[in-house]
C-alpha cells in the first residue's frame, strides 16, 4: 500500500499537470480523504510570487563587482604562489612543477640549515631565534599538501602547536605571547574557510567533527591560558574564546545536518564544559567570567534545541537526540541551580535565562518523545534544583511549552512504541523527515 | 506551477561549456551563469527575506561563494540552479540567524498579493499568499527548503533529492510533514484572530 506521502505528491503532480481535479483525487483515495484534503487545498494555494525582478542598476553593479573580486583573487592567488599568502583563500592548484619546486626548496633549506636545525625548531616559542625555521617548516609542510580535508588537519594541529606555545609563554614570557595568539588565529581562520567550503563535500561530516571537537578541547585550554596570562594578554584572549566559540556553533550546524547525534553530544559536552568554568569562576568570584561562560552555554543550548527539532536536516535518530539532551539537561540544570545560589542578585536574571532554556529544551524533547508514543524512564517535567526560590520555579514552569499531541494519527498506524511500523502521518512537527526510509520502514 | 526553466531553454551542452569554462576559471563564462541566473536567486532570496536591500546583498554573496565553490561542482550530479539554490538556502539560513527576525525589515509586500488566483477551496479557508509565505517562513531547515524548490521553484522531487542529497521518497515525506506543519501553523494562527 502506498505511504500517504506519495499520494499526496502524487495528487499535487496530477492536478498541477491537469491530469486529475482535487474532487478526482479525493474520490480516487476516498479512505485518506479526511488526511489529504487540507494538505492538498494548502499545496495548491502555494503560488509563485509576483514578478520581482533585482533592479538593472542592481545587476550592472553587482556583475561589475564580482568581476572586480574575481580578478582580485587572482592576483592575490598568484601573489601566494609566490610567497607565503593567507591560507584561507588558496586556491592554487600545483602543477607537477611546482611541487617540485618546493621539494628542491626544501633539500636546499634543510641542507643550508642542517636537518638538526629544522628538528631542533620544533620546541621553539616566538621570540627564539629559530622559530620562524619552524614556521617555515610548516608552511612547506601545507604547501605538500594537496588535498583540502588533509589541509583543515594540519592546520589544526598547528594550531594546537600555537596553543602549547600560548601556554608555555603565559606565565613566563608574555611580551610575546601575541605572536602565538595571532598564529592559533591565523590557523584557525583556514580551518573554519576551508570547512564551511567543504560543506556539500562527503568528507565533511567527519571533517566538521574534527574541527568541532578540537575546538571544544582548545576552549579548554585557552580557559587554562587565560587563567595563567599576564592582564593585558587576557582580554585578546578572551576574545579569541568568544570567536571560536561563535565559529563552532557554524561547525555544530554543519555537522548537525549530516550526524545530528553526533553534532548533539558534542554539543552538550561544550556546554558542560562552560558550565563547570561558571561555575569555577563563580566561586572566585570572577565575575566577567562566568558571564562569558553562560554566554557561550545559551548559545549552544539554544542550537541544542534547534538541533532536536531538526533546523539542519533530517533527525533521523531523534529519540536518541531527544534522550540525550534529557539525560544531560538534568545535570545541567543542577550545576545551574549550584550557580544560581552563588550568583549576585544583579546577575541572577542571566542565570535563570540559562535554566528556563534548558527547561524548555527539556519539554520539547520529552514531548516531542511523548508525542511519537517513544516511552522513557525520565520525568516528563524537569527536575529543577531544590535550591533555588519557589518564585523562580514558577516563572521558569509557567513558561514551559504545553504538550502537543498529534491531532490526525493515519487510521490504522500504531505508534513507534508499540513496536508498529513508524507512522504515516503528522508526527508533532518538531522532527523532519528521514525518520522514515522511501518503503515507510525505519 | 511548473514553468519551462533556464536550464531546459539553453542547451544542454551549452550549459555544461559555460560550466565546465567557468570551473577552469573563466571569468567571462561565469558572468554569463551569473547573467543567467541571477533574477532567479534574487527573487528565490526575496521571497525569504521579504526586503530588497537585505536581498540584493545576499544575492551578491550567493554568486561570489559560488565563484568560490564552482571547482568543487560536479556537471553530472545536481542542475547548477539547485545548487546555487543551495547556496542562496545556507546564506538565507545565516543570516537569519546573526539577525533576530524582529529586527527584519520586510518592505511592503504587497508583491504577494491576496488577490493572486487561488483555489476556491483555498481561499475559503483564507489561505491568502501574504499568510502562506510567513507561515512558510516558519518552517524548519529541509522542510521550508523543499516548499520551495517544489512549489515557487519548479523543481521535480528528483532534482530536489539529488540537491540536498536524499532520497526521491524522503523529500515526498519532507513535503508531507511541512504541508501538515503547515497547517498547524495556520489554524494557531486563525484561532488566535
Amino acid at each position: 500500500m502506498k505511504k500517504v506521502a506519495d499520494i499526496l505528491a502524487l495528487c499535487i503532480e496530477d492536478i498541477a499537470t491537469g491530469m486529475s481535479t482535487l474532487e478526482d483525487c479525493l474520490e480516487k483515495y476516498a479512505s485518506m480523504r479526511q488526511q489529504l484534503e487540507p494538505l492538498l487545498k494548502i499545496a495548491l494555494s502555494i503560488k509563485k510570487p509576483g514578478d520581482i525582478k533585482p533592479s538593472t542598476a542592481f545587476k550592472v553593479r553587482t556583475r561589475v563587482h564580482l568581476m572586480e573580486e574575481i580578478h582580485a583573487r587572482r592576483a592575490k592567488a598568484k601573489w601566494w604562489q609566490i610567497g607565503f599568502g593567507e591560507g584561507a583563500q588558496r586556491t592554487v592548484r600545483f602543477g607537477r612543477s611546482r611541487a617540485a619546486a618546493i621539494v628542491v626548496a626544501v633539500l636546499l633549506a634543510a641542507s643550508a640549515l642542517g636537518v638538526g636545525t629544522a628538528y631542533a625548531s620544533q620546541d621553539s616559542l616566538p621570540g627564539d631565534v629559530i622559530y620562524p625555521v619552524k614556521l617555515g617548516t610548516e608552511h612547506i609542510r601545507l604547501m605538500l599538501t594537496t588535498d583540502d580535508a588533509s589541509r583543515v588537519r594540519l592546520e589544526l594541529a598547528f594550531a594546537s602547536t600555537r596553543l602549547q606555545e600560548m601556554e608555555a609563554l603565559a606565565d613566563t614570557r608574555s611580551d610575546k605571547i601575541g605572536v602565538a595568539i595571532s598564529g592559533y588565529q591565523r590557523n584557525m581562520k583556514t580551518v573554519f574557510a576551508e570547512t564551511e567550503q567543504l560543506e556539500d563535500e562527503s568528507a565533511s561530516a567527519t571533517l566538521s567533527e574534527t574541527v568541532a571537537v578540537a575546538i571544544s578541547r582548545h576552549l579548554v585550554i585557552l580557559c587554562l591560558i587565560e587563567d595563567k596570562a599576564s592582564e593585558g594578554s587576557r582580554e585578546t584572549i578572551k576574545q579569541v574564546q568568544e570567536l571560536i566559540g561563535e565559529r563552532q556553533l557554524r561547525v555544530l550546524r554543519i555537522l548537525a545536518g549530516k550526524n545530528p547525534v553526533r553534532a548533539t553530544e558534542i554539543t552538550l559536552d561544550t556546554m558542560q564544559q562552560w558550565l563547570e568554568r561558571a561555575n569555577v569562576a563563580m566561586a572566585e568570584a570572577k565575575i566577567k567570567r562566568v558571564e562569558m561562560a553562560l554566554c557561550q552555554f545559551v548559545a549552544l543550548r539554544g542550537l541544542g534545541n534547534e538541533i532536536a527539532q531538526g533546523a539542519y536536516g533530517p533527525n533521523e535518530e531523534f529519540d536518541i537526540v531527544d534522550e540525550m539532551n534529557m539525560q544531560c539537561t538534568s545535570n545541567h540544570l543542577a550545576i545551574l541551580g549550584a550557580i544560581y545560589e552563588k550568583t549576585p542578585e544583579d546577575m541572577k536574571g542571566s542565570v535563570e535565562r540559562a535554566m528556563r532554556l534548558s527547561a524548555e529544551g527539556y519539554c520539547q524533547a520529552s514531548n516531542s518523545l511523548l508525542a511519537s508514543g517513544i516511552r522513557h524512564n525520565l520525568p516528563e517535567k524537569p527536575q529543577l534544583p531544590a535550591d533555588i526560590p519557589d518564585g523562580v520555579k514558577a516563572r521558569i514552569l509557567d513558561d514551559l511549552p504545553e504538550e502537543t499531541p498529534l491531532s490526525d494519527e493515519i487510521p490504522g498506524s500504531s505508534g513507534f512504541g508499540d513496536g508498529g511500523p513508524a507512522p504515516d502521518g503528522p508526527l508533532n512537527g518538531s522532527h523532519q523527515s528521514g525518520y522514515m526510509s522511501e518503503d515507510g520502514s525505519h | 506551477m511548473y514553468t519551462k526553466r533556464i536550464d531546459e531553454i539553453v542547451t544542454d551542452a551549452g550549459l555544461e561549456l559555460l560550466i565546465e569554462r567557468a570551473k577552469s576559471d573563466d571569468a567571462d563564462a561565469f558572468g554569463k551563469l551569473y547573467d543567467m541566473y541571477i533574477d532567479r536567486i534574487y527573487r528565490h532570496v526575496y521571497y525569504r527575506v521579504g526586503n530588497a536591500a537585505d536581498s540584493e546583498d545576499l544575492t551578491q554573496e550567493v554568486f561570489m561563494k559560488a565563484w568560490q565553490a564552482i571547482g568543487k561542482y560536479k556537471i553530472t550530479g545536481t542542475p547548477f540552479l539547485a545548487w546555487l539554490m543551495r547556496i542562496s538556502h545556507n546564506l538565507v539560513v545565516d543570516f537569519y540567524r546573526k539577525k533576530k527576525k524582529d529586527e527584519l525589515h520586510l518592505d511592503d509586500d504587497s508583491w504577494i498579493t491576496d488577490s493572486a488566483p487561488i483555489p476556491e477551496e483555498a481561499a475559503e479557508l483564507g489561505y491568502g499568499q501574504k499568510r502562506l509565505r510567513r507561515a512558510i517562513l516558519e518552517l524548519h531547515g529541509d522542510q521550508q527548503q523543499v516548499l520551495m524548490m517544489h512549489f515557487i521553484e519548479g523543481f521535480t522531487y528528483a532534482e530536489i533529492a539529488s540537491s540536498l542529497g536524499k532520497r526521491e521518497g524522503a523529500i515526498r515525506v519532507i513535503q508531507h510533514r511541512a504541508l501538515t506543519r503547515l497547517r498547524q501553523i495556520l489554524e494557531k494562527e486563525k484561532d488566535v484572530r
